[in-house]
């Protein structure tokens, strides 16, 4: 729990203001950061264009081949790229206050390979499923699999961060072994494959924008209306109470509004790794612990790292790509195996 | 009856009439009688020995005789002693014997990889797929095929060899083993993840060199689908000495289990014991991987049942569990053969599929240590 109750222990006033000082300039930053990566990832692809290119593109007055492959092929990868870092960061920072736990995140308990399970299930054995459902069954496999990993991970009345890891973990295996027999029993291609089993972008269109978007659109501000609710959560669980929050009912609607933003994006873009859990760490590194002010942080670096995961995969070896989801891996699981190492050391907890 | 602690048994007796008396010692005397359940039961272990025999021999059978070409029991032993020019002796010969008895080896391999680890590591979690050594030595194996082409057979086990032990090294370090107390949890949470970054790296390599789904199931989830006579004559002498060797050290394997004070009390050198058991860990899950690709749960799942089954004697245990290990991988052939005739899928996801729940199980029953 520790790692989270990021020790604010009231600074002197003049360096309370540097640090908001700061802060705003580490935001500003982030912002600026978020933009330019947004550009570079317009442009790097199979082929790269000039800035130019990119802006002939959005405004419509390009004159060769170069308007259609920015717009077709780029412009939804980019945009998705923002719905699926601002989802899947918000929902693990949301998850991590909520269960007090910092290796919680969508992909290490278990949320992303039941959603992914579920709708590998959808888009291979029921080709016929209308797609604006995927993200709808996609949610329904992200809660069974949470159910699933907090009923298996509880024991005599609690349950310790790093078993609710372990669990979670081992529901993501036996999602991801529900995976790939999916995918070996029903001809697929290697990109289909390798969405569901490392999450990729390839391929997508405007029409996987808009399926997500409206469940990132609401579920994002309505989780971010909860924050305050959240900071009262991180005073523990009898001070909550004693406040009058409704400590278990808050906890409830709020951890089933992350799994659902979780799973919507993993709907649109696969089993995408260690964003959720990454994202999260740095936002309070950055600007402490209130969710109010560190959820949104937590979304602009979620954004970012898929957007430079997704420039990575897209344009380190053309004309090859490398699913997204894998970079975001090699960067992700060894800071999870930082932290695990970091909460070991604070007596198991 | 209610358990009372041993150290507040005095105390009830002080104060309690004597037939309450009775029922506190016989709840003292309680805690004693899982000791005497924990050695070795003979006619239980007799009774693994002979079904799991039984059932290898049938499953062999059985493996040999399912595929696209229907075969006749009597067609295929004439296959088998005699040899012959036909079709059926073609078939048998190159393809489906190899599959059995390769599905033998390797399963044999891995949960006898399994108990060593468990053993060595005092972690009901270790097992080569959940500490990292498999996809350390898939990932030489496959970054080897990548660079170097042409390395096939003793130098690609070699350097599988080389990856698995790296590996394993890299998540006791991460996991804090080398700090002394070691937490079951922890060390199983720091393996998965090491696996998981170590999968990612591997597809990537996959994807540059060779983009066809075979290759890449082969080397995530594994199977003996492809078996060869070659893979055979190249893991046999791994498994041999990994089975001699690990019966060799099955009684200071035994001491150890006794808990790390009691066994350097009764003069076992626990330092030294635990190098061998890593290196023949290593020697069994490596050489596996390197012919099958990373098979996953077996070393888990199998130690835990045949511990259940005949006690804790690592005497009795690792020959069991090689038994255990092999008919485990050769039903999972065999399904993988039933679940979408006449095309399958890799043995390794079968494996998956029956592993996992009981790896939930597992992990949930654990206690974290604080």
């Amino acid at each position: 729990m520790t790692a989270l109750a990021t020790s604010v222990s009231a600074p002197p006033i003049a360096r309370h203001m540097s640090r908001e000082r700061r802060r705003r300039l580490m935001v500003i930053g982030l912002v600026v950061a978020c933009v330019v990566m947004t550009v570079l990832s317009l442009m790097i692809g199979a082929v790269i264009y000039s800035p130019g290119d990119v802006i002939h593109a959005l405004t419509g007055t390009s004159h060769n081949h170069s308007g259609v492959v920015i717009t077709k092929f780029q412009l939804p990868r980019v945009l998705l790229c923002w719905l699926v870092g601002i989802g899947l960061a918000v929902a693990g920072g949301v998850m991590q206050g909520v269960i007090r736990n910092p290796l919680a995140a969508p992909n290490i308990i278990g949320v992303t390979h039941g959603a992914g399970l579920a709708a590998v299930v959808v888009v291979l054995a029921i080709p016929s499923a209308p797609s604006v459902l995927l993200p709808v069954v996609a949610f329904g496999g992200g809660v069974a699999a949470f159910l699933l990993v907090y009923v298996a991970a509880y024991r005599k009345g609690a349950t310790t961060p790093a078993r609710l890891a372990l669990v979670g973990v081992a529901v993501g295996a036996l999602c991801q072994a529900g995976i790939l027999f999916f995918l070996v029993r029903y001809p697929s291609n290697v990109s289909s494959a390798l969405t569901w089993l490392a999450g990729s972008l390839y391929g997508r269109t405007m029409t996987s924008f808009w399926e997500i978007l409206p469940w990132v659109a609401i579920l994002v501000p309505l989780l971010l209306r909860y924050s305050h609710r959240l900071d009262t959560l991180a005073l523990g669980d009898d001070l909550a109470a004693g406040l009058g929050e409704p400590v278990e009912r808050t906890r409830r609607i709020t951890l089933l509004l992350a799994v659902a933003l979780s799973s919507a994006v993993v709907a649109g873009a696969g089993t995408i790794g260690f964003v959720g859990l990454v994202a999260p760490h740095i936002a309070r590194r950055l600007v402490g612990g209130r969710h109010g002010t560190y959820l949104p942080v937590a979304g602009l670096i979620g954004a970012l790292l898929m957007l430079v995961a997704d420039t990575i995969a897209r344009g380190a070896v053309p004309p090859l790509e490398i699913p997204s989801g894998m970079v975001t891996s090699v960067i992700g699981a060894p800071y999870f195996l930082y932290l695990l190492a970091k909460t070991g050391k604070a007596g198991g907890q | 009856m209610q358990q009372l602690p041993l150290a507040g048994g005095t105390s009830v007796n002080l104060m309690t009439r004597p037939e309450q008396a009775r029922t506190v010692d016989e709840s003292r005397a309680a805690p004693l009688e899982p000791a005497s359940g924990r050695r070795t039961r003979v006619g239980a272990a007799a009774g693994v020995a002979v079904v799991s025999l039984a059932l290898l021999v049938v499953g062999t059978v059985w493996s040999v005789a399912i595929g696209p070409t229907p075969m006749s029991i009597g067609a295929i032993f004439s296959a088998v002693l005699f040899g012959g020019q036909s079709t059926t002796a073609a078939i048998v010969h190159g393809i489906r014997l190899p599959r059995a008895v390769l599905g033998s080896l390797v399963g044999a391999n891995s949960a006898v990889a399994g108990v060593i680890m468990q053993a060595v590591t005092a972690n009901p979690l270790g097992a080569p797929e959940i500490l990292g050594v498999n996809a350390g030595a898939a990932l030489v194996a496959v970054a080897s095929l990548t660079f170097l082409p042409q390395i096939a057979g003793v130098g690609l086990i070699t350097l599988a060899f080389v990856g698995a032990t790296m590996c394993g090294v890299l998540v006791l370090v991460t996991a804090g083993l080398g700090r002394g107390r070691s937490d079951p949890v922890r060390i199983a949470l720091a393996g998965v993840t090491l696996t998981t970054l170590i999968f990612s790296v591997m597809q990537t390599m996959i994807i540059l060199v060779d983009p066809s789904t075979s290759a890449l199931f082969h080397w995530i989830v594994g199977g003996v689908n492809a078996a060869t006579w070659k893979d055979i004559s190249t893991i046999l002498p791994w498994t041999i000495v990994g089975l001699v060797g690990s019966m060799a050290l099955a009684g200071k394997l035994n001491l150890l289990g006794l808990g790390e004070d009691l066994a350097r009390g009764l003069g076992a050198r626990v330092g030294q014991i635990r190098v061998l058991g890593a290196g023949l860990v290593i020697i069994l899950a490596g050489s596996s991987v390197a012919v099958a690709g990373p098979i996953t749960f077996i070393g888990l799942v199998v130690p835990h049942i045949v511990r259940r089954l005949v006690g804790v004697n690592n005497y009795v245990v690792i020959p069991l569990c090689a038994l255990v290990g092999a008919n485990m991988l050769v039903y999972s052939d065999i399904i993988s053969r039933y679940v979408d005739p006449p095309s399958e899928v890799p043995s390794g996801v079968v494996t998956a599929l029956i592993g996992a729940p009981f790896f939930i199980f597992l992990a949930r029953r654990h206690r974290t240590s604080r």
